[in-house]
């Protein structure tokens, strides 16, 4: 790779049940402790699945200051707003674009880009229209004719998809290429791939990539229950009794810039983004092959794109979503890529469950923590490994990474699969 | 930085409302025919538009066998997998055992994924007094419906579509509501001329003309309500417009690497030269008077495909038929050419059929590969009355014969996304 469009990380937010910002939620799964407890936001005390991570005691107003834009978007969407704002303030690209001289604003902006993994539509949104529906009685004629008397006038946009990008966009002055990306869990992870791209190309000189999704509503857990995919007490990763997965929410961001520019402006480094890749199963929404093959691809992938070899790599953070198939595929796909040479593994979705479309993101921004302190955090839900995940490194207790390069791994409905790899930056930790 | 690889346009397929195939869509958008009619998806004479812009006499068993896959597939999803097979024929290759990896997908996709009925089915259940209660879905007689679930993900189109055309490599859904389809097309380009794929199937597919989505624009008042006239209720950069008409249909493009195509003696429509894309940052519903935002979209698509305003011959532009985008897009495409204004002919072909929404950036890139194709600029539909803030060189009355050795498409998102699309006449490619 061209050292002249390297690639760094100069910024991160996070919000989610383990914590508001990176520091609070490292502490959290540092010291082993899961935010995962019985859901509050609805009495689901008869519901089978009645575990969550869900984000408590933070007001929406830290979360967004500006009042009038509470109604205005949903609940996701203000979580990503948080995140990326914090990654751009904590960049320091603002107090940067002020010392510009008055005529280089508006090219700077033009180069800067916004990237968001989305997780679209919710159901709770739609339920802005049960009065209407009540009142209409069943008569689509009257569902028509009383729909202004019933619904905000602005209602579409709160679920527009798109609504972290356009107010990172108008709130930070952001003008350059974006994307939002809507494909499910593997959205963030996406984003930040997608970011770095554009920054490696030259189309953006720098970029914010966010993930942010808010998948714990009824009718979500409802689902995936049914679907027998959730976990009715804790998400064990990689362990012989796991059930399945737990519903987090809330958001992650990382700021991209090339390592030129951050040097030249003297910014702090959080690590640099090697590369990435992605692939897809082909199986359908729902189903996934069982010998890890979209995601052995994707890993080769993104060796390739960082040109690095297996031996390179230190730690692993594994999607571990605690599904009995996923989990499973997972360990099959690092065995095929590594041998028996497994780096240490680990996961945090114990921690703050499933963000879904975030959820690649958070667990980029917490690797960088586990980078810079040179520690491979413990499962702390791990009782005993699954046996017939053979010799999976993974680990009740921390374990030292053996170089400062960590893959972070992706996977989603539709046989998604995103691998990224991330490298402590230089100096801060012997390779 | 190392020459950009080219990528050639071999294949399109589009299901629209002015055609359920891309032969008879061009013919009709050729002669200004409108696919816009009263409502007959649903019993829509309470609201207060009635007309749209639908897909009609479509049947997804005559081109998907798979009926298991049909299932799972929505309204959309299935103009999608129509769109797509068309255009994998069109192209004459599909993947294969050995290739599948090479083959990316890049979709536009709609926003909405919760049908009408499954929201009435849970306001029956749950929803007493006024009060919405989640127990009620563990009601024994609510009618769950895993299937119905599946449908609803945001991804769920691109995992149908993927498993149906067998492509394993790179995938994506995107979604920046109007400019959605115009940036799955530009996401693809990047996907290829970084390496990350050898062949892709890119597109968008939409269909908001349901209860919901047509109540989400009515309330917006974005809508045009000519409901006795339905066939000129779309009249794009016209100085009596309205509103846009609400459309729904799917478009895909093969994409694959220029010289592979020639090797096997493919027919290329066209080359996909440049994506632009860009953001107003401006206000969530407007965009800025002064066209900023487009216009570095469109700069930045011609400085991808290395072209220059000299070497536009055709704007399919956004072209809503609301006040605000055609008045603000004429800006940009003004501020673009400056003294070439009068030159470049421009025609929006929504003014046939209607506003795609998610898909209306991909439909409508297909339908320029079709015109560098034949030669024809297609005409701006029910343009009577010239607006002074919208002084451009419409394409009026008739499509104009002509060759067109560049081409950009534009697509212009609600919330400030734009997307501009840059297409070279495969004679205008300089042979290496």
């Amino acid at each position: 790779m061209s050292e002249s469009r390297g690639i760094v990380i100069t910024g991160a937010g996070a919000v989610c049940g383990a914590g508001l910002g990176v520091d609070a939620i490292w502490g959290a799964i540092i010291n082993g402790r899961s935010a995962i407890s019985e859901i509050r936001s609805w009495d689901a005390s008869r519901w089978p699945a009645r575990m969550a991570a869900e984000v408590t005691g933070v007001d929406n107003r830290t979360l967004v200051e500006d009042r009038k834009l509470h109604k205005l978007i949903s609940r996701t969407d203000l979580f990503g707003l948080y995140a990326a704002g914090v990654a751009i303030q904590n960049s320091g690209i603002l107090s940067h674009r002020e010392t510009l001289a008055e005529d280089a604003v508006a090219p700077f902006n033009d180069l800067c880009g916004v990237f968001a993994g989305s997780g679209g539509g919710n159901y709770r949104s739609n339920y802005d229209f049960f009065p209407l529906l009540t009142a209409a009685g069943g008569d689509i004629r009257r569902f028509g004719a009383e729909l202004g008397e019933n619904v905000n006038p602005m209602w579409l946009l709160k679920i527009l998809p798109n609504n972290v990008v356009c107010h990172v966009g108008i709130r930070h002055n952001f003008k350059g290429t974006n994307a939002c990306i809507t494909n499910q869990c593997v959205g963030g992870a996406m984003a930040v791939a997608e970011a770095a791209a554009a920054v490696r190309s030259g189309e953006a000189d720098r970029a914010v990539a966010v993930g942010h999704d808010c998948p714990l509503e009824p009718e979500t857990v409802f689902h995936y229950d049914r679907l027998g995919l959730m976990s009715h007490d804790t998400l064990k990763p990689f362990d012989g009794t796991r059930q399945g997965t737990i519903f987090g929410e809330g958001a992650a961001s990382v700021m991209l810039e090339t390592r030129r520019d951050a040097e030249r402006r003297h910014a702090r480094v959080l690590g640099e983004f090697l590369g990435s890749g992605c692939t897809t199963e082909a199986t359908g929404v729902l189903n996934i092959r069982s010998d890890g093959d979209g995601l052995s691809r994707a890993i080769q992938l993104a060796l390739a794109d960082a040109s690095i070899s297996p031996a390179d790599v230190g730690m692993v953070v594994a999607h571990g979503n605690g599904t009995p198939a996923s989990d499973a595929s997972e360990a099959r796909a690092l065995t095929s890529v590594f041998g028996s040479d497994i780096p240490p593994v680990t996961g945090f979705k114990w921690a703050y469950g499933h963000l879904i479309a975030a959820s690649g993101m958070l667990d980029l921004v917490v690797t960088l923590k586990a980078l810079e302190t040179n520690i491979v955090p413990g499962i702390a839900t791990l009782n005993e490994l699954d046996p017939g995940l053979g010799l999976l490194p993974v680990s009740r207790m921390p374990q030292p990474p053996r170089s400062n390069i960590a893959l972070v791994l992706c996977r989603g409905f539709g046989g998604m699969n995103v691998a990224l790899l991330v490298r402590a930056n230089r100096g801060s930790t012997a390779p | 930085m190392t020459a950009r690889r080219r990528v050639a346009v071999t294949g399109v397929g589009l299901v629209t409302p002015v055609g359920n195939d891309a032969p008879t869509t061009w013919a009709n958008l050729q002669v200004g025919r409108s696919g816009v009619a009263g409502i007959r998806n649903f019993d829509a004479t309470g609201f207060s538009t009635r007309i749209g812009a639908e897909i009609k006499d479509f049947s997804a068993e005559t081109v998907i066998e798979d009926r298991k896959l049909l299932k799972f597939a929505s309204r959309s999803h299935c103009f999608a997998m129509a769109a797509g097979e068309e255009a994998l024929r069109d192209a004459g290759i599909r993947p294969q055992p050995g290739n599948e990896h090479r083959w990316g997908f890049a979709v536009g996709a709609g926003m909405m994924g919760v049908a009408f009925n499954e929201l009435e089915a849970v306001h029956e259940h749950c929803v007493h007094d006024e009060e919405f209660n989640p127990n009620g879905l563990l009601d024994p007689q609510f009618p769950a419906d895993p299937v119905a679930f599946c449908r609803s993900q945001t991804n769920a189109g691109l995992a149908l579509l993927t498993r149906h055309f067998g492509t394993q490599g790179y995938a994506t859904a995107v979604h920046t509501a109007c400019a959605s389809g115009g940036q799955a097309i530009g996401t693809a380009l990047k996907v290829m001329r970084r390496g990350q794929a050898d062949y892709v199937l890119a597109g968008g597919y939409d269909s908001m003309l349901n209860p919901l989505g047509l109540s989400a624009f009515c309330l917006l008042g974005a809508l045009s309500t000519d409901n006795d006239t339905p066939e000129r209720a779309s009249r794009p950069f016209d100085a009596s417009r309205n509103g846009f008409v609400l459309g729904e249909g799917a478009g895909f493009l093969v994409l694959e690497d220029w010289d592979a195509a020639r090797k096997r003696g493919a027919h290329i429509y066209a080359e996909l030269a440049g994506d632009g894309n860009s953001l107003s940052s401006y206000r969530i519903t407007d965009s800025h008077p002064s066209g900023d935002g487009p216009i570095q979209a469109m700069h930045q698509a011609l400085a991808s495909a290395g072209m220059t305003p000299d070497d536009v011959d055709y704007i399919n532009a956004h072209g809503t038929s609301t006040l605000m985008n055609d008045r603000s897009e004429c800006a940009a495409i003004r501020a673009l050419l400056g003294t070439q204004v009068g030159r470049v002919p421009v025609s929006s072909t929504k003014s046939c059929m209607g506003h795609l929404i998610a898909a209306a950036g991909a439909v409508e890139a297909a339908v320029c590969a079709l015109a560098i194709r034949d030669g024809i600029a297609p005409v701006s539909a029910n343009h009577v009355q010239a607006d002074p803030d919208c002084d451009v060189n419409l394409v009026r009355g008739e499509s104009k014969k002509m060759r067109l050795r560049g081409v950009l498409s534009n697509s212009l998102g609600f919330g400030g996304s734009n997307s501009s699309l840059a297409f070279r006449h495969p004679e205008e490619v300089p042979t290496s």
